[in-house]
């Protein structure tokens, strides 16, 4: 009997332990055979490289990409993605960022060492690349002519990193033939149609006004028509959006959004936005603001959900963001058939004779973009798939989806909707259903690739107009204006260190201004919402000054940019 | 009582004994490999502390740079704060976890009837299996500004005029974990403390209620000092776990007005070890937690043994 135990317990051990050696086993056949297979796969690709035909082995390949950015997922059976994948024989399964920055998302992924095939990095572009996660895709483009041919020579340029290589492709800004912007997708003073509606569609130039118009309109309407309270302003500071609450000094100065700093035109300095005269101005009128019950009192501990529900449900009429950040909330206020409840761009600056510089002109972000990682079993395969996704036809299915379906076609070639394909476009379970943009894929902006119609239905001028919702038209009319972006000044000439968001992205703690910058977010993240909410704004206004000061070592900060400023456009002048 | 954690006297294992417990020590094995690989092998990655980790090099390749990061850590006003943090909400969190559960479980034991019982205790340790986004998001709502029910209760009462924001506001942001850990808590932490009250022998009752003992006189005479070796045990236990004061209940409650108090140290790793890409300065605070816990749970262990009662080691 105790023999048979003891047998029993040793051969219990040992499957155990050979359990455990087996996992260490396969893994270790996992990696070698996908050498093997990336290698033959290498091969066949190659010969066939360039070839956007219709996938020549019948098997669709499925990539994995990470986007270290919010974005929707896409329904496994995407329609339209189906009929990409049909046409070039592959596809790629997106994951987006839910809950974590993308500093975190990606700092545990580089901890693992194990990465999708494809990969976004967002602001951690650099550690990626610093890491050793990214294959350099110049090695590779030579047999696949619509990435190498993406962007210029003196573009890919600016995208090299130090060691020569190009490692990301920057996805956006690249605008073909022409820009046709008609939706300013960037930060703004946004405001609801129906508080314009109502004050009659006065000239907003300044702060004071913007906020004079939304006060007077609460007084009035406190509620809206179901008798859900009115919200006068919301601020959004989950985490890194707190940008909407600290960043609008520059803007209200009139100077573009460089992000972290101002840079003075003429001497070009680096300057802190974050203590100067106007930033005092904007937070004491905020604080003003938040004493009479205008701003949310919820508004600082709402996280990016909650934000977005309170936004939703059209009540709140005023706030700073990216019109990116809130897209969702305005597609969820369209499909309640609330209309007058969306929002219109307004340019504010602090004093009148401030010329606004809201909306710029696409820049070239050579820090950030897609890269394909060293865990990609198939470079090949993937370097293809990027060529095949800019390919006219399938940029095509991308941008506007399938023809008959998701679009109609006159007879002068000219994309166009009816009303019931409008109505879709807004629905996002619609979109995530049939529509797949693969968005964070290199895409050209500007014009469709036959010349007549644009790269996408939102900067259609003639779809544009017919989608918008009734109020919103009726604001246009009466400001004279055809799009959103002509509610702001039009874009100036970028100059040549813009976007200098692009340079401190990309800074770590081991550097004094790196240090610099994680304190002054961190001081500022308490503090300013401390100054709006405080009942003595100076008292409060100078507790930040003086922790501002003693915590932010803002000198090498400010050196560090003004020395990049002056790099750029020491490239830009061809030294 | 038994006593199985308790090995006083040095035993020497005989040849015979060893043969005898084959089985056992046959059994253990995989065991103490599954040990070794997942809990000691990892301890190598401590290195990292002492370098200046870069992923590119690797472990072995990376340069050496002394106690700098242990320097910079304790340098760090906000590294001192987040101890501070934790500490605070570990201590919190202990007391309240366990003087509710020690509460509710009496409680539980002094229910008459059988059936409500069992339905009480199921219902109470059921909100244990909720993710704590779910419980942040009871938590927002109870406490919001408009319709919390909190904030309608205060108002209806005329205790406050306006609805009050408790998450904006620094001084609550402890209590408000704590409670939180309370609700989620407290059924699943008293159903140890129900079984060790239930292995009290019935005599004892019996033999109190002829002497004339009340309820309370039985709930202070018998029942106490019959959990009181659970309690020593879960305390040291817990002890240990101090600094474990949380990491999603703060990173999913906290905001910029009250960072200065909500973050702890697994925050702060997340935030400069994963976020910052400063590896080593991450490893260096968890290894800081690490060695305080140890000291932490090496004291009270000693404590109990002093004050004679129930003891891990």
């Amino acid at each position: 009997m105790k023999k048979i135990k003891s047998i029993a317990a040793l051969s219990l051990a040992f499957l155990m332990m050979a359990g455990m050696a087996g996992c260490a086993n396969t893994s270790g056949g996992d990696g070698s055979d996908g050498n093997a297979a990336a290698g033959g796969e290498a091969g066949t690709t190659a010969a066939a490289g360039g070839d956007t035909g219709a996938a020549s082995s019948g098997e669709i390949k499925e990539f994995t990409a990470f986007f270290a950015v919010p974005g929707n997922e896409l329904n496994s059976d995407n329609r339209v993605q189906n009929a990409i994948a049909e046409k070039i024989g592959a596809k790629c399964k997106e994951t987006w960022l839910t809950g974590q920055t993308a500093e975190e998302a990606i700092g545990v992924m580089i901890a693992g060492g194990e990465y999708t095939d494809f990969i976004v990095g967002s602001s951690g572009s650099t550690t990626l690349i610093d890491a050793g996660a990214l294959i350099p895709i110049d090695q590779y483009w030579d047999n696949y002519p619509n990435v190498k041919n993406f962007y210029s020579e003196a573009e890919w340029n600016q995208i090299r990193n130090e060691d020569g290589h190009v490692y990301i492709i920057p996805q956006f800004g690249n605008v073909y033939m022409y820009d046709t912007g008609t939706i300013h997708n960037d930060e703004a003073f946004w405001i609801q149609t129906r508080v314009l509606e109502w004050a009659g569609y006065p000239k907003i130039e300044t702060l004071d006004e913007y906020f004079d118009v939304i006060e007077r309109y609460l007084e009035a309407n406190p509620t809206m028509e179901d008798g859900t309270p009115n919200i006068g302003y919301e601020i959004l500071t989950d985490d890194w959006r707190y940008f909407c609450l600290e960043n609008a000094p520059f803007f209200l100065d009139g100077y573009p959004n460089d992000g972290c700093c101002i840079v003075d035109e003429t001497t070009h300095q680096a300057i802190d936005y974050n203590t100067t005269p106007t930033a005092k101005r904007y937070f004491q009128k905020l604080n003003e603001e938040y004493k009479k019950g205008i701003i949310d009192p919820e508004t600082f501990t709402l996280n990016y959900d909650q934000y977005i529900a309170k936004l939703s449900s059209g009540r709140v009429c005023g706030m700073v963001d990216q019109h990116w950040n809130f897209q969702d909330a305005e597609n969820a206020i369209k499909q309640q058939g609330l209309d007058n409840c969306t929002y219109v761009p307004v340019g504010v600056v602090i004093d009148k004779g401030i010329e606004e510089r809201y909306h710029s002109e696409s820049a070239l972000d050579a820090t950030g973009g897609i890269g394909i990682t060293v865990s990609c079993d198939d470079v090949e395969g993937a370097m293809k798939f990027l060529n095949d996704l800019l390919d006219p036809e399938i940029l095509t299915l991308r941008n506007w989806g399938q023809e008959g379906v998701d679009y109609l076609v006159d007879e002068n070639g000219l994309f166009y909707r009816n009303e019931e394909m409008r109505k879709n476009a807004v629905d996002q379970a619609y979109l995530n259903a049939n529509m797949c943009p693969y968005s964070y894929f290199p895409n050209y902006e500007g014009m469709n690739h036959d010349g007549i119609n644009a790269c996408n239905a939102n900067n259609q001028p003639s779809e544009f107009f017919e989608a918008l919702p009734e109020p919103v038209k009726k604001c246009f009319e009466a400001y004279g204006v055809q799009t959103y972006t002509q509610m702001l000044n039009p874009s100036k000439e970028n100059s040549p260190w813009f976007p200098m968001w692009s340079y401190s992205n990309a800074f770590t703690t081991e550097t004094p201004w790196g240090l610099a910058k994680v304190n002054m977010d961190e001081v500022k993240h308490e503090y300013l919402p401390k100054v709006v909410i405080s009942e003595d704004f100076e008292t409060a206004w100078n507790e930040y000054l003086t922790v501002y000061n003693d915590r932010c070592d803002t000198e090498a900060y400010l050196n560090a940019l003004t020395e990049e400023v002056q790099r750029r456009i020491a490239i830009a002048e061809g030294n | 009582m038994g006593n199985p954690f308790n090995a006083e006297k040095k035993q020497t294992i005989s040849l015979k004994q060893f043969k005898n417990q084959k089985v056992l020590i046959l059994l253990s094995i995989p065991f103490i490999i599954y040990v070794i690989i997942f809990c000691y092998v990892p301890l190598g990655g401590w290195l990292m502390a002492f370098q200046n980790y870069k992923p590119k090099n690797g472990l072995l390749h990376s340069q050496f740079v002394g106690f700098d990061k242990f320097e910079f850590l304790f340098s760090n006003d906000q590294f001192l704060k987040v101890i501070r943090n934790t500490l605070a909400m570990g201590v919190i969190n202990l007391v309240l976890g366990t003087v509710t559960a020690i509460l509710f479980a009496i409680l539980l034991s002094e229910f008459r009837f059988n059936r409500g019982k069992k339905l009480v205790q199921t219902i109470s340790y059921l909100p244990h299996f909720l993710s704590w986004v779910i419980v942040t998001g009871i938590v927002f709502d109870v406490l919001s500004t408009e319709n919390g029910i909190v904030n309608e209760l205060l108002v209806n009462l005329h205790i406050i005029d306006k609805p009050f924001n408790f998450l904006a506001d620094p001084k609550w942001f402890w209590w408000i974990v704590g409670f939180a850990n309370v609700w989620k808590e407290t059924g699943w932490n008293s159903i140890i403390y129900l079984a060790a009250i239930t292995s009290i022998s019935p005599d004892l009752y019996e033999a109190a209620s002829i002497d004339g003992a009340g309820r309370l006189a039985k709930i202070w005479h018998i029942t106490l000092p019959g959990i009181k070796p659970t309690f020593f045990i879960l305390l040291i236990m817990n002890i240990g776990n101090v600094l474990n004061a949380g990491f999603e209940v703060q990173y999913l409650l906290g905001n910029g007005l009250v960072q200065s108090v909500s973050q702890t140290i697994d925050i702060y790793v997340l935030k400069y070890g994963i976020s910052q890409a400063d590896y080593s300065l991450g490893t260096a605070a968890g290894i800081f937690k690490s060695v305080v816990s140890l000291i932490l749970i090496v004291i009270a262990n000693q404590l109990a043994k002093k004050m004679g009662e129930e003891h891990l080691f």
